[in-house]
């Protein structure tokens, strides 16, 4: 039993990022915490695995309140940020080799280890090379290997793609039966499924614990069930476009992209399965990837980097400087703004995207996952650009930032700008969309309109993809 | 922005190389390196020529690669051939037994940098660090942190493809936001390097950091369980056929 009393905890010595919580886990239950960004669940997180001690309460597990590394797993959301070693079988090894274990019952849980997450084929690759998705399953199987008694998932799926959530719920699912506890920190409601307890958290208190969430609660948290598809009338000929013309680029031998061509004007969802190529497309449509043949077009001229907003998959590989403002005011300058008129479009764009002033200061790097999601994106908006790529930019956002980043993204095709948007989540984008591409294997499978691509799930078969809920070819729409 | 590949870097692999074991290998790059600095030009450096042939060859190391490794040194060598060519003092002149040397002496380092390579070409980098540990591992009871210095060695090789990331995320991040890298004079082309250092420096130290939260969450406290077995009989025949060949360079 994980057992927290009176936990309080603060980074600065002054505010408490987890405040007063008390709350215990069972072997054998899955909890889910769930709250907005910037709550304290990480903090929360952190201090279960008692590499964050509480400035106030205890902690103890199974009665022990030392080592409890080794009771306790912890999963983070990015897996980069986990991987310690270069080869998998090693990274797997890591774990159970600090914990005195013989030679032969270290490779035992290796084996053991990979099997559970079905990653045996993965064993002599190199870490660096594979997908975010298997990069998962490997952190995972490096804390499996430890042979916890519980295990903290920290948005562990958060990245991740429909298929490859599934995964990993599977492999959860089996530690559970296995009567392994399990704490797991979530945005979404798909999380819910199955679990034991729910706990809901708000500025550092654990403000609700149940089974099952009372509606109120859960719109706020997840947000309400999202408008039914409406036409949004191709944005006119007056907005801008943005188009890859014939666009072929390889890797040494892989092809990541085939012959691509796509034109979009308003907003264009671009979907695809992990591997597919999406993210070399939106480096290319954004100028700071060089295809082998074809182009990148802006309004007809080639793309000169800068002049399409990007946004990163991974907000913190986008951020650079050392103080949020400057940060956001790096592409106005760039641009060759003089200084003040460029310190206003960033403070203007942090008004838009909802960046406190109180976090002008900070370092960009030192901030909670949605606060920084925010400010990169804010880094964007903030040059003005006649078009924008979104590399998953909802990933990690609670549902109050999400709607808010959809309505952004609606104002910004309002005012002429032409938006690709790359995500794993289409039925949250299909509504706002104008049209959505499918792409497979470096290849345009399909490029439609947005009232097609709500009623034929074919099309995300043909591209690989589970398709969305909400898509299904006996609703019929009403125009 | 593609990958860029750094000579030397491990690419897995079957060659007869890769399955060599790496304390072998370390092994057989120490008696190597002693046989290319000892042995005598010109016939013993022709046997050592020879073993690096077969160290290509079953390492699947293309001689290019060799060529690539050196290039960052080139200018040194080369400074360092004609200075040894060129007499300045006394009677100014040009002296060809100088000359001689200086070749032969950049032959050495070429055959080490070559055996070095298809070594790193061929080794994952904790395989090494488990290698470094278990020959180090004498040295425990003099009080020697052998477990420390091999997960030192390990991360260090670690950092190398990680910084190469960094520098190419950054540059990444600003030329997305309008930087201009490649373009303009010299100087312009120096100051926008300076503008990438510096994130550089905090970015890495960001995941040094993380990597020790990181090992910590996983119980790391310096001391880890060997993974290394008995060595397989292969092993033993190429330390044997090694360790000849190195005698037989330096001897002739």
């Amino acid at each position: 039993m994980i057992e927290l009393r009176n936990a309080s905890y603060s980074y600065d010595g002054s505010r408490l990022v987890v405040d007063r919580v008390s709350l215990s886990l069972a072997p054998g239950e899955r909890v889910v915490l769930l709250g907005l960004n910037g709550s304290g669940k990480s903090t929360l997180g952190r201090l279960l695995n008692g590499s964050l001690r509480p400035s106030e309460g205890s902690l103890s597990v199974d009665g022990e309140s030392h080592d409890l590394a080794r009771l306790v797993g912890y999963v983070r959301q990015d897996p980069r940020n986990q991987i310690v070693s270069a080869v998998v079988s090693d990274e797997v090894a890591f774990g159970p080799r600090n914990l005195g274990l013989s030679r032969e019952e270290v490779l035992g849980r290796v084996d053991e280890a990979l099997a559970a997450c079905g990653i045996e084929g993965l064993r002599e690759r190199m870490t660096s090379e594979l997908s975010g998705g298997q990069q998962q399953l490997v952190s995972l199987a490096g804390v499996l290997a430890m042979h916890p008694r519980y295990v903290v998932l920290d948005e562990a799926s958060s990245m991740l793609d429909r298929g490859m959530r599934r995964r990993v719920a599977g492999v959860v699912e089996s530690l559970v039966a296995r009567g392994v506890g399990v704490i797991e920190i979530a945005h979404s409601a798909e999380a819910l499924s199955g679990a034991s307890r729910i706990l809901v958290m708000d500025e550092g208190r654990l403000v609700w614990e149940g089974e099952e969430l009372p509606t109120g609660l859960a719109e706020r948290l997840f947000g309400r069930p999202g408008p039914v598809p409406t036409s949004q009338g191709a944005a006119d000929a007056s907005a801008h476009s943005l188009e890859a013309r014939c666009v072929t680029l390889a890797y040494d031998e892989l092809v990541a992209l085939d012959d691509v061509s796509l034109a979009s004007r308003g907003l264009t969802l671009l979907v695809g399965a992990s591997g597919s190529g999406k993210t070399t497309l939106a480096k290319v449509m954004a100028g700071v990837l060089r295809p082998d043949a074809g182009a990148a077009l802006l309004d007809g001229s080639a793309v000169r980097a800068g002049s399409v907003g990007l946004a990163f998959q991974r907000s913190e590989d986008q951020l650079f400087c050392d103080t949020v403002l400057e940060d956001i005011a790096f592409g106005p300058r760039a641009a060759g703004l003089p200084d003040d008129a460029a310190l206003a479009s960033a403070r203007e764009a942090a008004r838009m995207l909802g960046v406190d002033e109180g976090l002008f200061e900070r370092s960009p790097l030192a901030l909670s996952g949605g606060q920084m999601r925010r400010v990169a994106l804010a880094g964007v908006v903030s040059g003005s650009p006649a078009a924008y790529v979104l590399d998953e930019p909802t990933a990690g956002l609670d549902a109050p930032s999400r709607l808010q980043l959809r309505t952004l993204v609606r104002g910004l095709v309002h005012e002429g700008a032409s938006v690709l948007v790359i995500t794993h989540d289409p039925e949250e984008w299909l509504p706002l969309a104008d049209s959505v591409a499918f792409l497979r294997g470096g290849r345009v499978t399909a490029l439609v309109r947005a009232r097609e691509a709500a009623v034929r799930p074919d099309l995300y078969r043909d591209a690989g993809l589970e398709p969305p809920l909400i898509v299904s070819p006996a609703e019929v729409r009403h125009a | 922005m593609r990958s860029v590949a750094i000579p030397g870097a491990y690419v897995p692999g079957t060659t007869p190389a890769h399955r060599l074991d790496a304390r072998t290998k370390l092994v057989l790059l120490f008696a190597a390196t002693l046989a290319s600095f000892v042995a005598s030009a010109p016939w013993g450096l022709v046997v050592v020529a020879a073993g690096l042939m077969v160290a290509l060859a079953v390492s699947g190391t293309s001689p290019a690669t060799v060529l690539l490794g050196l290039r960052p040194a080139a200018v040194i060598l080369l400074v360092s051939v004609l200075s040894n060519a060129i007499v300045l003092v006394g009677q100014p002149g040009f002296s060809p037994e100088g000359l001689t040397r200086g070749v032969v002496v950049v032959c050495r380092i070429a055959l080490v940098v070559g055996f070095a390579l298809s070594l790193s070409a061929t080794t994952a980098p904790p395989a090494l660090a488990d290698a470094i540990a278990a020959l180090l591992a004498p040295l425990r009871r003099l009080g020697v942190p052998v477990g420390g210095i091999a997960m030192s060695s390990s991360i260090a090789l670690r950092f190398i493809p990680l910084t190469v990331e960094e520098v190419e995320r950054i540059r990444c991040a600003q030329r997305a936001r309008g930087a201009r890298l490649d373009e303009g004079g010299l100087a312009a082309r120096l100051r926008s390097w300076a503008q990438v250092l510096v994130p550089l420096v905090a970015g890495l130290f960001r995941r040094a950091d993380e990597l020790s939260l990181a090992m910590v969450d996983r119980c790391y406290t310096g001391d880890q369980t060997s993974l290394m077995g008995p060595l397989a009989p292969r092993d033993w025949l190429a330390l044997l056929g090694g360790v000849l060949w190195a005698l037989t360079a330096m001897l002739l």
